[in-house]
């Protein structure tokens, strides 16, 4: 590679690959938690 | 190397290559569908067609994550080299991967008859605005649209055509399609599934190719560094024999730009350290039968005068050399391509084979 390339080669990677990671690191915390099972509603208790 | 313009120059290096790669690719796509099948065996025509699309999906992807990987293992070992030579084929069936992937999500909106859901996905979706739930569709297609302008440039037409150094431009628009692509993962299948291996198969790609890249950033970065200049500035390379013979040593002139210094026996030239083709690092290959051949695709100049052998009729910049005190510089200016400027040194105690 010629120099210019070398340059924005060594801008872009390093900038491309934070935004990714910022936005893969949001995407993993932000998560939506799994719907949980519903739970049987208790039994009357007689009396 | 090319002496005119051809359709397409295939050798036996090449048809193995590409036989490889699609083997390669059939055997993971049939893999990942048999064992999803075993695992949860697909219900319904659409089920199956799911199945289909993670398969592509993955491959896909794999392909592309291999794909930017080679360009920094190569330079950090050269073993990795004969990965390179046909990288721009590896490239294009990774596109048609992944135009099987989005035609497998077409086909399976028109298997459940909500063809007219897809295009609204697109066209008036409330969701643009949003992080999370942001439209993963959009983002997959702008990414193929990207690998598209790859693919259908990647003939070496197009790298005359452009130039290498706006094809080079170019085609660093990869790393933008795969960011992407790793978002469009990260948004889509990885929100809906949350089994453990999904982030980490993806955090992991994506990190290796952040490292590979940074140490062979951070290893270029290093050999830019510290170059003594003489009087003159004419650049010091070293004793003849600091050079390994049929190989070179490559400096930096003090405009950034990189000399290759080959030495042959007792015969040392200078030539610019990129390659006519596609600016390879001519400085890393070696001198086969008399001519130093690019690592990357093997295009061959003669050491002499940085002229291709005929028929072939590219030309590099050479660069006048000199022996000085026992130790071989060079003239960081640039002669004009073509240039004679190779010199012959004294056998004894310069040279050792």
């Amino acid at each position: 590679m010629m120099r210019g390339h070398r340059a924005f080669h060594r801008m872009l990677w390093p900038a491309l690959a934070l935004i990714v990671a910022l936005g893969f690191t949001m995407a993993l915390v932000l998560r939506p938690l799994p719907e949980r099972p519903e739970t049987p509603a208790p039994a009357m208790q007689p009396g | 190397m090319s002496a005119g313009y051809r359709a397409v120059q295939w050798n036996a290096r090449k048809l193995v290559y590409d036989a490889l790669l699609i083997a390669g690719a059939a055997l993971f796509i049939a893999t990942f569908m048999i064992i999803g099948a075993l695992r949860n065996p697909p219900a319904d025509p659409p089920a199956w067609i799911g199945l289909r699309i993670k398969a592509l999906g993955t491959c896909a992807f794999v392909m592309l994550t291999i794909i930017l990987t080679i360009g920094p293992l190569a330079r950090l070992d050269a073993r990795f080299l004969p990965l390179l030579y046909n990288r721009r084929h590896f490239g294009v069936l990774t596109f048609l991967v992944a135009l099987a992937h989005v035609y497998s999500v077409i086909d399976w909106f028109a298997a459940v008859g909500a063809v007219g859901d897809l295009i609204t996905e697109f066209t008036d979706n409330p969701k643009y605005g949003q992080f999370i739930g942001f439209p993963i569709k959009a983002l997959g297609l702008f990414g193929l649209s990207i690998m598209f302008l790859l693919a259908a440039t990647s003939h070496d037409f197009w790298l005359a055509f452009l130039s290498p150094r706006a094809w080079k431009a170019l085609h660093m628009a990869l790393y933008l399609a795969y960011g992407v692509l790793v978002m469009h993962v990260a948004l889509g299948v990885m929100q809906e599934d949350r089994r453990v291996f999904i982030p980490v198969l993806l955090g992991g790609s994506f990190g290796l190719v952040t490292l590979l890249h940074a140490v062979a950033a951070w290893r270029e970065w290093q050999g830019d560094r510290g170059v003594p200049l003489r009087p003159g500035n004419w650049i010091m390379v070293g004793p003849p024999n600091s050079i390994p013979n049929r190989r070179a040593r490559i400096v930096t002139a003090p405009d950034g730009e990189r000399i290759a210094v080959f030495r042959d026996g007792l015969r040392i030239g200078a030539l610019t350290n990129v390659c006519a083709h596609q600016n390879g690092p001519l400085g890393e290959g070696r001198i086969v039968n008399g001519c130093v051949t690019c690592p990357w695709h093997g295009y061959e100049y003669r050491l002499e005068d940085g002229c291709a052998p005929p028929p072939f009729t590219e030309k590099l910049a050479t660069h006048r050399v000199r022996l000085r005190n026992g130790v071989i510089e060079v003239d960081p200016e640039a002669l004009p391509p073509g240039t004679k400027a190779a010199i012959r040194v004294p056998r004894y105690p310069f040279t050792r084979e």
